[in-house]
């Protein structure tokens, strides 16, 4: 029917394995602009910088003090911040390795950080159940605002262009539209962990614990799509879009690298997927631009660069 | 210092300073004390060891060790210039010496007789009578005798006579005699012996010489009966307690009756005015037992200590007796006592051992039987250790005393309903109630017995009374409700007394009271069952028929015998039970969440006020904006509409007429606190600027002259002129920026060629604030954070407004009116700026690429200057509305 269902290529052969993390990793992110670099962060407290395809370690930054939970890079890839189990965002400079600011703010660990657009807001959701939004051009220490409507921890954020989108573990998506100044709840029934939205911020994928993905409108509020097979219970397991948004991808608590035809929702493929890493998949994304990368992050302390080959 | 200001004196008149006869010492006795100028307080710190205490004369008070308290005396010394001066004896025939005896007042200085002043003070104020003022004497002085002490009653007055003395006196009495009418010789013999010996003596014993005739013809006074003196009791101890006793002497026993206070350990070094400190007190000293011999070497006993004498510590005393005895004696055995012990004299108490009783023959152990007893007691009610707890401390309690003693009952906290209710709503009640149940034992009651529940008769408690029921009642109720549902014991036993009831003969068996149950418990239960069955007797006939009884009748929880273990169908029962509760329970919300119809159901919509700051971040518009003053003319905020989305809130800011107003706009969202005084506040200094302009009549009223009111009133016409000129803009397809100066063309701007009317023109202050804002809308988005910066900077000269205001103002009057057609001569340039401002505008605001376009001939070229007459005319328009 669509072009993206006739290329449904994807990037199923391992391409490379990154294995210096001791212990789970939480996050993988690949970098903006060409995305060559992924900085992954575990619970061995390190934040690494790798290069994707070579597979090499080009840094590890170490401050952290607890484990790293979240991980997010700034437009131009100057900066980026993290956070994690010692309750306060760090912001690190890429090119010299250190913590340029460290916000404290948050009662209890910090699931989430994500940049504004243009990096000048950075925002932190947190286990204390408040998303909180910090002003990086002024060296003030209060958050410009706080956003207290979740009943239960946050645990993933996205800052589009004039909204914040957020997850909370009491099964509540919030947008809060900063142009109309309303603040939109969806209701999903079970604890939210990751909310990707589409490039066109139209809608909104977003995981629960009730090992369902589903695809919500975010005009209406209405699920387009929703999207199982794969088992995820009690972890977050971020799930992503594949390229050109023609496909969900998300790795499940067993291993298994799940994708699914974003359209009639149908799993693609190799059905069940082989079971490709020991632990749970805690963290999928795709290559922002590459069609045929991806990188996995796994409880077993490896990150799997994902490639798309012919002999597939 | 008068000492030196003399020096210096003498030392002006040429006196040598140091010579010996300047420096002459006119004190003769002791020491000279030093100069009373040092001994003022000149506040600086002087450490412990040098401060010293002086009298208000500045005298130094304490002398070292020995002579504390006094002050020495003259000059230093002890002696005085008029008090203890040595004085000869003199003593002639015509003058005899007089024996002056010295007091101890002579020898004190005025310190110490202050001191003696106030401790004269009387120990009882109030003049008291003293009757026993003379007897006091008498019974104090044991060892003089009755003559001596009668003489000196009779000589001494009692010290303050009262007035039942002198009634007595009047009457006949005398000093030392006894009250009463004169007695017998015999019968005052008898008195004395009586006195003398203590007890009474009957007549017979005592007999009367006979030389006592002339005696016994007269008649005395009786003897004076001794009074009996009660020491007053002014302290708060109790009877018998002398304060100072220890414990032991308290208790009776003869103990100790050393020193009160803490128990120091002997030696030196402890100085009447130190107090006991912990290290003096000694810790090895253990209670009043011990009595320690304070003596600093205990060399007497010391033998004595090192007998160990296993027994008693009172034995000590008798040790010295028994030494010589210990040396010599052996046990029994024939061994010689160890050296240091004795044989003591007790005997070693021997254990006594009781025969085990005799067991009978075929007893077995049967444990299950005491068992069984103390089952039966547990279900006993058991009053008799309770009764023996509260007979424990006295015999009867308070109640039963007072009952006892016919005591009225102490009211006590009200207990019921009626005892709120007045007296007369309460007898009503009770004649209500009287009639219904039993009227003659109401009519019995009066007013005295009403006020308390009307006493129970007291019923024998043995007697089991089971109250009646109506068979036929009894029969209804059967089939009726059951309203001890929830206790299946009691249903049942309801359900058998009910068919007890029914039946009316010995065919079903009667309630019996359960074992273990009280009869008067028993007597209650049956009259409930009956009060029950009365109540819930299904109804009869007509009204039967109206109701229906429920569908579902609650027979209670099924009882399980034992220990309930609930199975596992069971557990599974309550869950599922649980789970259809939850499930009933959650909200639509969840309920469409659940069958996945998202949507309209599961969304929320709730207004959000994003904070400002962060609507800056994101370059969004604040959606919800602080309702901003209406604009001035509806054409300017036609144009601003029409604006792009900065820019158009700046422009609507600038349309607005007062600083105040337009600093309001700004401030739209809450104010973030965190960012107060920080470089992304854009408020920064705003604040201080708002004030708020005085009512043009207080202008006027100050400067205006009374000529000048007419000219007030003609600037109505003007704004016409001005929205005639400004149309021609306004027609236009303008730019943006054109569109933003609009309005504050718009406000009447003179055309400069145009002369002002003199007359018809008043010049008025703006706050310079609103002027460089208004130079800022033509800047770019850069400058105009520069220009933020001086906008602080102008801040900081605010003040200056109020002075050009003040002076412009003044100047307003038509003296200065050449002055001003001096300024408008010169045109808009620099001059009519720096005429209403006095500081230079900002480099910046200067350096401005103006970027209005040509057309705009109303605009200077100096963006400056036309600010400043926009300004000028905002003001003024502003003026006019005022009038």
């Amino acid at each position: 029917m669509t072009p993206s269902r006739i290329l449904q290529q994807l990037p199923r052969s391992l391409h490379v394995s990154l294995e210096n993390h001791k212990g789970s990793v939480n996050v993988a992110r690949y970098a903006k602009g060409t995305a060559k670099y992924i900085l992954t962060g575990g619970q061995d407290r390190s934040i690494r910088l790798w290069n994707a395809s070579l597979g090499s370690e080009i840094k590890v930054f170490n401050a952290h003090g607890y484990e790293v939970l979240s991980i997010t890079v700034s437009h131009d890839n100057a900066k980026f911040a993290s956070s994690g189990g010692d309750r306060s965002v760090f912001l690190w400079d890429v090119a010299s390795g250190v913590t340029t600011r460290r916000i404290a703010g948050h009662m209890g660990k910090i699931h989430v950080v994500e940049f504004n657009e243009d990096a000048t807001v950075v925002a932190s959701g947190s286990f204390d159940s408040t998303v909180r939004l910090w002003d990086l051009r002024a060296q003030s220490r209060q958050p410009i605002q706080v956003l207290e409507e979740a009943r239960d921890a946050v645990q993933t954020l996205h800052v589009g262009s004039t909204n914040i989108t957020t997850g909370s573990v009491d099964g509540h998506v919030r947008t809060y539209d900063l142009r109309k100044g309303e603040l939109r709840s969806d209701y999903l029934g079970s604890p939210v962990t990751s909310a990707v939205p589409t490039q066109d911020s139209q809608t909104l994928l977003v995981t629960t614990l009730d090992s369902h993905i589903r695809l919500i409108d975010m005009t209406s509020g209405k699920m387009l799509n929703d999207f199982t097979a794969h088992k995820n219970n009690s972890y977050r397991c971020r799930a992503c879009f594949g390229h050109a948004e023609a496909t969900v991808i998300c790795g499940d608590e067993n291993g298994q690298i799940w994708a699914w035809d974003l359209l009639d929702a149908k799993v693609l493929h190799p059905s069940p997927p082989p079971k490709v890493h020991n632990k749970i998949i805690t963290w999928t994304e795709h290559h922002p631009t590459d069609p045929n990368e991806m990188i996995t992050a796994s409880a077993d302390g490896t990150v799997k660069v994902w490639r798309y080959s012919e002999t597939d | 210092m008068s000492g030196s200001r003399l020096k210096r004196k003498l030392g002006d008149l040429g006196v040598d300073t140091s010579s010996r006869k300047a420096n002459e010492s006119f004190c003769l006795i002791g020491t000279p004390l030093p100069p009373l100028e040092k001994s003022k307080d000149t506040g600086e710190f002087v450490p412990l060891w040098k401060q010293d205490v002086r009298d208000e004369k500045g005298r130094r008070r304490l002398h070292g060790a020995f002579t504390g308290g006094f002050s020495a005396g003259y000059f230093n010394s002890v002696g005085s210039k008029e008090g203890w001066t040595p004085s000869t004896f003199v003593s002639s025939r015509g003058e005899r010496a007089k024996q002056k005896a010295a007091r101890p007042e002579d020898f004190m200085d005025e310190e110490d007789l202050q001191e003696l002043k106030d401790s004269r003070v009387l120990v009882d104020t109030t003049d008291e009578m003293d009757f026993s003022g003379g007897n006091k004497v008498v019974a104090g002085d044991s060892e003089q005798d009755s003559i001596a002490s009668a003489l000196e009653a009779s000589l001494l007055p009692p010290p303050t006579e009262s007035a039942g003395a002198r009634i007595l006196k009047k009457m006949g009495w005398r000093l030392g005699q006894g009250i009463g009418p004169r007695i017998t010789l015999r019968q005052r013999k008898l008195q004395d012996m009586e006195a003398s010996f203590g007890s009474r003596i009957t007549g017979d014993v005592i007999n009367i010489p006979e030389d006592d005739e002339e005696g016994s013809k007269h008649t005395y006074a009786p003897r004076d009966t001794r009074i009996l003196l009660v020491d007053r009791k002014d302290n708060a101890h109790g009877l018998g307690y002398h304060p100072g006793m220890g414990l032991n002497e308290s208790l009776g026993v003869k103990g100790s009756n050393g020193p009160v206070g803490p128990k120091l350990a002997a030696g030196f070094g402890l100085g009447a005015l130190n107090d006991a400190d912990e290290d003096d007190l000694d810790v090895y000293d253990g209670g009043p037992n011990n009595n320690r011999r304070r003596e600093a070497y205990d060399n007497v006993e010391r033998a004595d200590d090192e007998n160990i004498v296993i027994g008693d510590n009172s034995g000590r005393s008798q040790k010295s007796q028994q030494r010589p005895a210990s040396f010599t004696s052996i046990f029994r055995d024939g061994r010689p006592v160890l050296a240091g012990f004795i044989i003591t004299n007790k005997p070693v108490s021997e254990d006594r051992w009781f025969p085990l009783p005799d067991v009978p023959k075929g007893w077995t152990p049967d444990p299950r039987r005491i068992w069984d007893k103390q089952q039966n007691k547990e279900n006993i009610q058991k009053p008799a250790p309770s009764q023996a707890h509260g007979k424990w401390k006295s015999g009867i309690s308070a109640d039963e005393r007072g009952s006892m003693l016919g005591e009225t009952p102490l009211p006590s906290a009200p207990r019921s309903v009626f005892e709120f209710m007045s007296q007369k709503d309460r007898e009503r009640l009770q004649k209500a109630a009287s009639h219904t149940r039993q009227p003659p034992q109401g009519q019995g009651e009066d007013g005295s017995s009403s006020s308390m529940p009307p006493p129970r008769a007291p019923l024998p408690p043995d007697v089991i009374r089971i109250a009646r029921t109506e068979p036929h009642i009894a029969q209804a109720a059967l089939r009726g409700f059951q309203p001890f549902a929830a206790d299946p014991t009691k249903q049942a036993r309801y359900k058998v007394y009910l068919e007890s009831q029914a039946s009316q003969d010995s065919s079903t068996p009667s309630l019996k009271p359960t074992p273990g149950q009280r009869i008067d418990e028993f007597n209650k239960e049956v009259e409930d069952y009956a009060k029950a069955a009365l109540l819930f007797k299904p109804m009869s006939g007509a009204m039967a028929g109206r109701f229906t009884s429920a569908a579902v009748i609650d027979h209670g929880p099924k009882i399980h015998e034992g220990l309930h273990t609930p199975s596992a169908e069971e557990i599974e029962k309550k869950e599922e039970e649980e789970r259809q509760k939850a499930e009933d329970n959650i909200s639509p919300k969840a309920h469409a969440a659940k069958i996945s119809m998202y949507g309209p159901l599961t969304r929320e919509i709730k207004p959000w006020q994003p904070a400002k700051l962060l609507c800056k971040r994101f370059g969004v518009k604040d959606p919800n904006p602080m309702p901003e003053a209406p604009a001035d003319t509806p054409l300017a905020t036609g144009t601003a509409a029409s604006g792009s989305d900065v820019p158009q809130s700046e422009a609507t800011a600038s349309t607005s007429t007062s600083v105040f107003e337009s600093s309001g706009t700004q401030r739209s969202g809450p104010k973030d606190l965190a960012n107060v005084g920080l470089g992304e506040d854009d408020d920064q200094g705003r604040d201080t600027l708002t004030y708020e302009r005085p009512e043009m009549d207080v202008y006027k009223a100050i400067f205006a002259s009374d000529d000048e009111d007419s000219d007030d009133e003609e600037p109505a016409e003007e704004p016409e002129n001005d929205t005639g000129e400004n149309t021609v803009p306004l027609g236009q397809d303008q730019t943006e920026e054109t569109a933003i100066k609009t309005p504050n063309a718009l406000v009447e701007l003179p055309p400069p060629d145009v002369p002002v009317d003199p007359s018809t023109f008043k010049p008025t202050f703006i706050p310079r604030d609103n002027k460089t804002k208004k130079s800022k809308d033509k800047g770019k988005e850069k400058e105009r954070k520069e220009k933020r910066k001086k906008e602080k900077k102008t801040v900081l000269v605010s003040f200056e407004m109020d002075e050009e205001g003040g002076t412009v103002l003044a100047t307003k009057p038509s003296k200065d009116r050449p002055k001003k057609k001096k300024r408008r001569d010169k045109g808009e340039g620099d001059d009519d700026d720096a005429m209403w401002v006095e500081k230079p505008a900002p480099n910046v605001v200067k350096d401005l690429p103006l970027a209005h376009p040509p057309s705009d001939t109303l605009v200077s070229p100096n963006g400056e200057s036309a600010d400043s007459a926009t300004a000028l005319q905002r003001g003024r328009k502003r003026a006019v509305d005022f009038l």
